[in-house]
């Protein structure tokens, strides 16, 4: 699982009584920059405007890994709340050093293993993880969401964890979202959660799959009153749920999935829940659209393995040109530009070619 | 305004293609460098060696042939007087 993952980002997170402790372990440079200052900024809102990062887990950061700091604190200062940045190594105080954000931020030493609340930490429910994965708890803080996946769904599960501990009588979260046409769960509160979202992708019905088709808002207040949907109603009414929020996830203007809330009260959500769930959804909008919409870790990966097959045939290539036509090295991949314009075709369909020929050459002498 | 563009650089604009975008045909075609030295040649900061200026050639005048023009990126082995 562990080799084919494409970035190292992990999240953690936990909720004091004024403030949010989020912990990050992996690498915050250029590529994960912006998902993370999207989730810092997911994190703080008036309930929680303390914010304390814990960059214990942080194997890597650069100056960019600090504009995510650089924003957050800029979302932190209207509402007069304050960012602490804590078990800091000495790479990640050099790089704030470096570009002038340590003014900005206060740095605190890592926990003791004691943290506030007396014990409260050893309720928090710890995910297995891989035997490479940075352990979030050591690093003095609760994990409730950890994420190997990739950095565009931990960051949602952050969001996830966030609206579910923030919108009152919200009992579970869920990001839906589309990827290669299929309807997915990316995030979940709960596995109970995802059920939910199960039924709704089973019977291709319900407000969640509406909000992604219509690209607006779907709050169903009492289930039990409403009519649309029908195959998918009662299924949720089994599981004991009476209210549903879902609000569509946009990147320019394109309804990319949905923001779910669950909650077995009727009528559950008051006006300031429904603006809670437009700012996590804008947020999670916002994550989806800085991480480009179009691709998918899945994506990334496959694109990688095609440009490593295409070097591995044109390396092929050029040793074959080389003993066919022996030149040396450095001439080879001059020549093999030239055949490829030539035969008006791309250097790595030429190389193709070339591979192929030898292949064929040799079934040839088999068959003599 | 009046800036002299390396001719790499001024293709890549042409074709509006992005660095990221350039790097991942130059590392297709079986360039080396990462994406921020291939930044610093376009920009002048970075002098690159004849193979590795033919593979970012090769790379740019692969999507000039997709657009139906022909390579108009010289090679460092082109004939000089052509």
């Amino acid at each position: 699982m562990s080799d084919d993952r494409m970035y190292d980002l992990e999240f953690g997170i936990e909720f004091l009584d004024d403030s949010v402790v989020v912990a990050i372990g992996g690498e915050l440079d250029l590529l994960t920059a912006a998902v993370v200052a999207g989730a810092l900024n997911a994190t703080v809102d008036p309930r929680h405007r303390d914010l304390i990062v814990d960059v214990g887990g942080v194997s890597f950061i650069d100056a960019t890994g600090v504009d995510a700091f650089a924003s957050v604190v800029q979302h932190l200062q209207p509402l007069g709340g304050t960012c602490t940045v804590r078990s800091a190594s000495q790479l990640v105080r050099r790089v704030f050093d470096i570009t002038d954000m340590s003014a900005l931020v206060a740095f605190v030493e890592a926990e003791p293993s004691t943290p506030h609340g007396g014990g409260a930490h050893d309720d928090v429910p710890q995910v297995a993880g891989d035997g490479d994965q940075v352990d979030l708890a050591a690093s003095g803080s609760g994990a409730l969401v950890r994420s190997s996946t990739g950095v565009v769904d931990a960051a949602l599960g952050l969001v996830t964890a966030v609206a579910a501990s923030t919108v009152e009588n919200a009992d579970g979260v869920s990001v839906t979202l589309e990827r290669h046409g299929r309807l997915m769960t990316v995030a979940a509160s709960d596995d109970a959660v995802k059920e939910m979202d199960g039924h709704q992708y089973d019977t291709g019905e319900g407000p969640c799959l509406s909000a992604k088709a219509e690209g607006r808002w779907f709050y169903i207040e009492s289930l039990e009153d409403e009519d649309r949907w029908p195959k998918f109603v009662p299924l949720a009414l089994e599981q004991g749920i009476h209210s549903i929020l879902s609000s569509p996830l946009m990147t320019k203007d394109r309804p990319q999935g949905a923001l779910n809330i669950y909650s077995s009260k009727e009528h559950a959500f008051s006006t300031r829940d429904q603006e809670l769930a437009a700012l996590f959804s804008a947020q999670a909008s916002e994550i989806l659209t800085t991480a480009g919409p179009e691709e998918t870790d899945d994506e990334v990966r496959q694109r990688f393995t095609s440009a490593l097959t295409a070097r591995q045939v044109i390396h092929q290539a050029q040793g074959v040109i080389m003993e066919r036509n022996g030149l040396t090295a450095e001439d080879v991949a001059g020549a093999l530009h030239r055949a490829a314009r030539k035969a008006g075709v791309t250097v790595r369909v030429h190389a193709a070619e070339v591979v192929a020929s030898v292949d064929r050459d040799r079934g040839a002498e088999e068959h003599r | 305004m009046g800036e002299v563009l390396d001719p790499l650089e001024e293709a890549r604009r042409a074709l509006e293609m992005s660095v990221a975008d350039l790097w991942w045909r130059y590392f297709t075609v079986g360039g080396m460098a990462s994406e921020l030295e291939i930044e610093a040649i376009l920009f002048g900061a970075l002098v690159p060696s004849p193979p590795e200026r033919d593979l970012l050639a090769v790379a740019l005048n692969e999507r000039f042939s997709e657009l139906g023009r022909d390579h108009p990126i010289p090679y460092s082995d082109d004939p000089q007087d052509l």
